[in-house]
């Protein structure tokens, strides 16, 4: 395939009508025979009934019948949007010819579309994924639960963890709902059966543990501070670890005097007092002093230890128990912090904390914190989740059945999502009763809500065909599946009293009410879910926590970068969530939300300190999306950038126009050429065009990803290239318009606004649906985004429009029954 | 002749569904057969693992002789009760944890590659790889018999985060020696009072747990009752997601069944529930080593992996008079010293496993002793622990596999025959129609 000069795509820029802008496309002209002489000369040449490139022919079709061959033409759309096609070097037509042909198209299709939608059909049966359950938990019964623990890992496709066809049901995840049901309802109702168990809190070896952590008090250094809940009011053993040289096993910097506080809600229950590794008691004493050498101090690194002995146990006796109420608590372990002055030595050492093969900063840290509890504990105390679930009490005898049945209908009408029916409620009693004749009331209520955690009626989520629906029509999905819908959408949770009290009543589409309820629901903190769970993934926020680059040629790169690169892009979305800005500031913000270590990391002066706080870039290069390390960082390799990976990234979150996966056995890039010269990144990707297998792909994705060399594989800006070459940053995009640098990227992406805020509704539709996209949704696709062109496409606008779109809104019955 | 869930056919299943699924149709499908119940002719074997870390004192392993008539080592010789119940295999090399290009790393590729005889990924990322082990294997096999398919236990937990030893080795490979599949390691569990509820269901006495069972199963029956008329109201292309639900339902059905079904009719005097992990090492390993045995006994599982002690284990045996930590030792450097420390290390760590024999020798099996019927390979997946080497490798084969594996030899191979050789041979004892696994050559010649 030639691939011809960038001189041919300039012309192309910019030149299609904008489906942001919401007049243009009145202008256009019906299908005439314009259009087919178009297709004719200058597809149908490849696209032909004989060739058939790409499996498709546009020969015999006409597309005045648009509608009927919809498939087709979406496709045909698409390509034409993005300036694909017809491929560079072949013969172009005019690009105003272009644009009123695909604005034609497109009103075709969306005019029939109009009078007969097809809004898909949502799996009937869609369980909840994990972030769903927990959350239900919480909105249910107040209880916190760590889902990583209970239940195993989600299957995902289309990019999300929520797609109703791959959540499935196994023997494995039953035993585990099961089990899980009954720690819930035990930790819920505060039973006196809960036996003591361990819960154990794990450091990052590689998190700072020199300054202030997040959450803890100023004058304290390092720790951890875990949200618990305690189950029951008991005494709980509270042990720690410190952190340890992995090839002595000596505990880390113990010379001298230190102080370990443990907390609950921000009062201290307990002083450890440490010197040179002792205990010293509250009497003063110091514990007694194991035998064991004396190491001649400086014989490594500058910090010598004391005898092996005494540093392996220092922490032995970091032990405590402590009496605590049932509830939810904080629980803090931290160190007092003596002094502010930086601890010096020789070489500048690393912007990296890890106590590992003695690069200890000389002094503790610490390593683990386990919970071990209750003991002695009494059932009965004062909890919020007792509070939310026992509405009523019994008086006497008789009344208990009647509290029961209050409560649990209560509880299932929350947990079910619905009105509940008799027999729900009796099924629940039935095991009330059952578990009161062993244990009394409250272990009743204990029996009968482990009963519901586990039936279908909370674990999936149901749509139903309305009762003789002809097959394949459509139906507007009922109030209750609607506030689901919605719940689930933006708050990954149950709908509030607040939704399903509407939607039992059938006013929930009331004019202007639905969208009432959409800004409400976005203006609650519940929909933090919302960046945690879709942008999380479209993002690839939660694969942050899980990139090592290689500690040679990154030694800077630690765990508080690993948490300040997800906090940047959490708080940068929630900023324009909650702010509602324009969609397009996602890519052309020129502020994030930075700390010290980002800052430090990014080359930005005067910012101290671990709090996140806006900070304004004056180079032009940060900012959006393209600036952020999270994704710079997840979309690298671990020992150098990859022009390819971050130019795929592009095209399929921004321009939404994904390429095929490669083929298989791809051999690796020759780093050197034959005179061992090392290879700047641009001359490697030559060889990628210069393999006609490749090009077709690779000449739309390294033009992408080649212009953001100037960010190396971590995020941090350079000026010079793997081989230290000074950087070429030109590049261009698929309808060949050239850019340099990002900065050239973002105002490319700019002039033509639509594959963007395509491909951020495209994704953020799938995941309100919970299913993939097809060409049938592509209308809906198009009328959310003009309808939110009035408003600059704020977010809050674009979420609006999907929730009043007719996916959202409406539901294919199933086709014709089949044997 | 086992019944098992796959003998009924599945549309007899559903169409004997109307509203709710009648218990006694489950009956049919529970197997009948229980420890007691066999016969020679059908012994139920079973298969375990014991893995020791940091290498090995080889030069005070391996017998000087070979065959039936040998002397047992001074490390093996807390053996000696059970002589003719073991066989030394020696000469054995695991050229698949050697580094092949992949730099340092030998105590994660050692344990990874120890049951499954395949070179691990070096990664610290989410793409591990490895390979499915021979117990996987086994268990896939056998474990639809049981209420747990295999048990995968351990004594210490992982304290790392990412790397484990910087070699660039995510710590998954030190973690367990189990992998279901290529990329799916099980975990190993530490606490003896998670794998006692796991095996025996939840409650701390025994009357507890038959409630907690008949509770869960009851839970489960009006679940699929739910289920049911939740499906008469969806058409049949909209059923998949129901269908597999009761499906799942039936199986953990099926499960607790089988477990009311070993509580009621075994004699068994399961001991109180542990609390928690044991302060001292060896109270820990007992008290796994007795899970085994229980497990072994109640027909729980078939199928065991133990790592008695983690590689890179930091553990001072003070009780032997070594206030070293273990894997520094191992690091001899040929100091004859620090060798004789190693020797004891493994010497106590062969009684442990001894007293482990000894409880499943007196255990009464059927028509023999659980001893009889069991087959375990206890070793470790490095040889010299100061070079890094895994050849050749201490391997102690014992048990009976029910009248498959005749005790009281050496076994002398030609140095570097493949690991994989006896792995391959082990699958074959437990009736995998296999004839190649890992890198083997062919299997080792056990009878």
């Amino acid at each position: 395939m030639r691939i011809g000069g960038l001189a041919v795509g300039v012309l192309l820029t910019g030149a299609l009508h904008p489906l942001s802008d919401a007049r243009a496309s009145q202008a256009a002209s019906n299908p005439s025979a314009d259009d087919r002489s178009l297709i004719a000369r200058y597809c149908v040449t490849c696209h032909n009934d004989r060739l058939r490139t790409a499996q498709l022919t546009l020969e015999q079709l006409d597309p005045a019948e648009a509608p009927a061959q919809a498939s087709v033409w979406e496709k045909v759309i698409r390509k034409l949007r993005a300036g694909a096609m017809p491929p560079m070097g072949s013969p172009r037509p005019d690009p105003a010819a272009v644009s009123d042909f695909v604005a034609t198209l497109e009103r075709t299709i969306d005019h029939a579309a109009a009078n007969r939608p097809h809004p898909g059909r949502p799996a009937s049966a869609h369980r909840l994924n994990r972030a769903e359950y927990r959350n239900a938990i919480r909105d249910l019964l107040a209880v916190g639960v760590d889902v990583a623990d209970l239940l195993p890992p989600d299957s995902g496709s289309f990019g999300f963890d929520n797609i109703g066809d791959v959540l499935g049901l196994s023997p494995l995840l039953i035993e585990r709902y099961l089990s899980a049901a009954r720690r819930i309802s035990r930790v819920a109702i505060g039973s006196a059966s809960i036996a003591p168990t361990t819960d154990t809190f794990r450091v990052p070896s590689d998190l700072t543990q020199d300054t202030t952590a997040p959450g803890q008090p100023f004058g304290t250094r390092g720790g951890l501070v875990i949200p618990y809940t305690f189950p029951l009011d008991g005494a709980y053993d509270i042990r720690l670890r410190l952190a340890r040289e992995s090839v002595t096993d000596a505990v880390t910097g113990i010379r001298g005097r230190h102080d370990i506080d443990v907390t609950i809600d921000g009062v201290r229950v307990k002083r450890f007092t440490l010197v040179d590794g002792r205990l010293r008691h509250e009497d003063g004493s110091l514990a007694p002093e194991e035998r064991g050498t004396l190491i001649i101090p400086g014989s490594r690194r500058n910090l010598g230890f004391y005898g092996d002995d005494v540093a392996r146990v220092a922490d032995e006796g970091l032990r405590v128990r402590v009496l605590v109420r049932a509830g939810p608590r904080l629980l803090g372990v931290t160190f007092a912090r003596h002094s502010a002055v930086e601890i010096e030595s020789i070489r500048q050492p690393f912007l990296r904390a890890a106590p590992e093969n003695g690069d200890s900063h000389g002094a503790p840290y610490l390593s683990s914190v386990a919970i071990t509890g209750p003991f002695d504990g009494t059932a009965g105390g004062d909890t919020p989740s007792r509070r939310r679930l026992l509405t009523c009490q019994p008086s006497a005898d008789t009344a208990a059945v009647a509290c029961a049945r209050r409560i649990l209908s209560t509880l299932a009408r929350r947990a079910y999502r619905r009105p509940v029916t008799p027999a729900d409620v009796n099924d629940l009693l039935a095991f009330f009763r059952e578990g009161r004749a062993a244990g009394g009331f409250d272990a009743g209520i204990e029996l009968a809500l482990t009963r519901l955690l586990v039936g279908p009626a909370f674990l999936l989520r149901m749509e139903f065909d309305p009762p003789n629906a002809r097959p394949g029509s459509v139906h507007a999905v009922s109030d209750v599946e609607l506030a689901s819908r919605l719940s689930f959408f933006l708050w990954s949770s149950i709908p509030d009293e607040e939704l399903l009290t509407l939607a039992e009543r059938g006013r929930l589409r009331d004019p202007g009410t639905l969208e009432r309820q959409v800004r409400r629901m976005l203006a609650d903190l519940k929909a933090h879910a919302l960046v945690e769970n879709f942008v999380g993934q479209w993002l690839y926020l939660r694969n942050v926590p899980h990139v090592r680059p290689d500690r040679q040629l990154f030694p800077d790169f630690d765990e508080n970068l690993r948490q300040a690169f997800r906090r940047e892009t959490e708080l940068f979305v929630e900023g324009l969530l909650r702010d509602d800005r324009p969609a397009l500031e996602l890519l052309t913000a020129n502020y994030s939300f930075i700390n010290e270590r980002l800052a430090r990391h990014y080359g930005v002066r005067g910012v101290y300190g671990e709090r996140f706080r806006r900070v304004t870039f004056e180079d032009g290069v940060r900012g959006g999306l393209l600036g952020q390390g999270s994704i710079l960082t997840v979309r690298s390799y671990v020992n150098r950038t990859s022009p390819v990976l971050r130019g795929v990234w592009i095209l399929e979150n921004i321009l939404g126009a994904p390429p095929p996966p490669p083929p298989p056995n791809v051999p690796a890039l020759v780093d050197t050429d034959n005179n061992g010269q090392v290879l700047s990144m641009r001359e490697r990707m030559v060889q990628h065009r210069r393999n006609p297998a490749c090009a077709g792909c690779h000449a739309k994705m390294d033009p992408l990803g080649l212009p953001l060399e100037q960010f190396d594989a971590v995020g941090r800006l350079r000026v010079r290239g793997e081989s230290n070459e000074p950087l070429d940053l030109s590049g261009a995009l698929p309808n060949g318009k050239a850019f340099t640098g990002v900065t050239g990227l973002r105002q490319a992406l700019v002039t033509q606004p639509d594959e963007f805020l395509t491909t951020v509704t495209e994704k953020m539709l799938t995941y309100a649906l919970g299913r993939g996209l097809e060409y049938s949704d592509a209308p809906a696709v198009r009328g959310i985004i003009k309808g939110a062109a009035g408003t600059d496409h704020r977010l809050s606008s674009l979420i609006v429009g999907i929730v009043k779109s007719a996916p959202f809104q409406q539901r294919q019955a199933a086709d014709a029954q089949r044997k | 002749m086992l019944i098992t869930r796959r003998a009924l056919p599945r549309r007899a299943i559903l169409k004997g569904m109307g509203t709710t699924l009648a218990l006694p149709l489950l009956d049919a499908m529970v197997p009948a057969a229980t420890t007691t119940a066999q016969t020679a002719a059908a012994p139920v074997r079973r298969l375990g693992f014991v893995y020791v870390p940091n290498g090995a004192n080889m030069a005070h392993w391996t017998p000087a002789e070979a065959g039936k008539t040998f002397d047992l080592s001074p490390i093996l010789q807390p053996l000696a009760p059970l002589k003719d119940r073991v066989v030394v295999v020696s000469g054995l090399g695991n050229s698949p944890a050697d580094a092949w290009g992949d730099g340092g790393g030998d105590h994660s590729r050692g344990p990874a590659a120890w049951l499954s005889a395949v070179h691990p990924k070096r990664t610290e990322g989410a793409d591990i790889h490895a390979g499915t082990t021979i117990d996987q294997l086994v268990a896939q096999r056998m474990g639809g018999h049981t209420q747990l398919a295999s048990l995968e236990l351990a004594t210490e937990a992982t304290g790392l985060v990412g790397d484990c030893g910087g070699a660039g080795y995510s710590c998954v490979y030190i973690d367990t020696l189990c992998w279901r599949t290529p990329t799916s390691p099980l975990p190993m569990e530490t606490n003896p009072r998670v794998v006692f509820e796991l095996m025996f269901g939840d409650g701390a006495t025994r009357e507890q747990r038959a409630i907690r069972l008949r509770e869960n199963r009851s839970i489960l029956d009006a679940v699929t009752a739910e289920l049911g008329r939740l499906r008469t109201r969806l058409g049949t292309p909209d059923r998949t997601r129901i269908n597999e639900y009761l499906d799942a339902v039936r199986e953990v059905e099926r499960r607790i069944q089988h477990a009311e079904a070993q509580e009621r009719k075994s004699e068994l005097a399961l001991p109180d529930r542990p609390v928690g992990v044991p302060d001292d090492f060896e109270e820990h390993v007992a008290v796994m080593f007795e899970l085994q045995a229980l497990a072994f006994q109640a027909d729980v599982t078939r199928v065991t992996t133990f790592m008695l002690s983690r590689e890179l284990s930091q553990r001072a045996y003070t009780k032997l008079g070594i206030s070293d930590p273990h894997h520094a030792i191992s690091h001899h450097q040929d100091d004859p010293d620090k060798l004789a420390k190693i020797a004891k290390i493994n010497t106590y760590h062969v009684s442990l496993f001894a007293s482990y024999l000894e409880r499943l020798r007196t255990t009464p099996d059927g028509d023999g002793s659980l001893l009889d019927h069991t087959l375990i390979l206890y070793g470790g997946g490095m040889a010299d622990g100061n070079l890094h080497s895994h050849s050749p490798l201490p391997v102690v084969l014992a048990g009976g596999a029910a009248g498959r594996l005749a005790g009281g030899r050496h076994l002398s191979q030609p140095l570097d025959t493949p690991f994989a050789n006896l792995l391959l041979s082990i699958g074959q004892l437990m009736d995998l129609p296999i004839d190649r696994f890992g890198d083997s050559r062919g299997a080792l010649s056990l009878t």
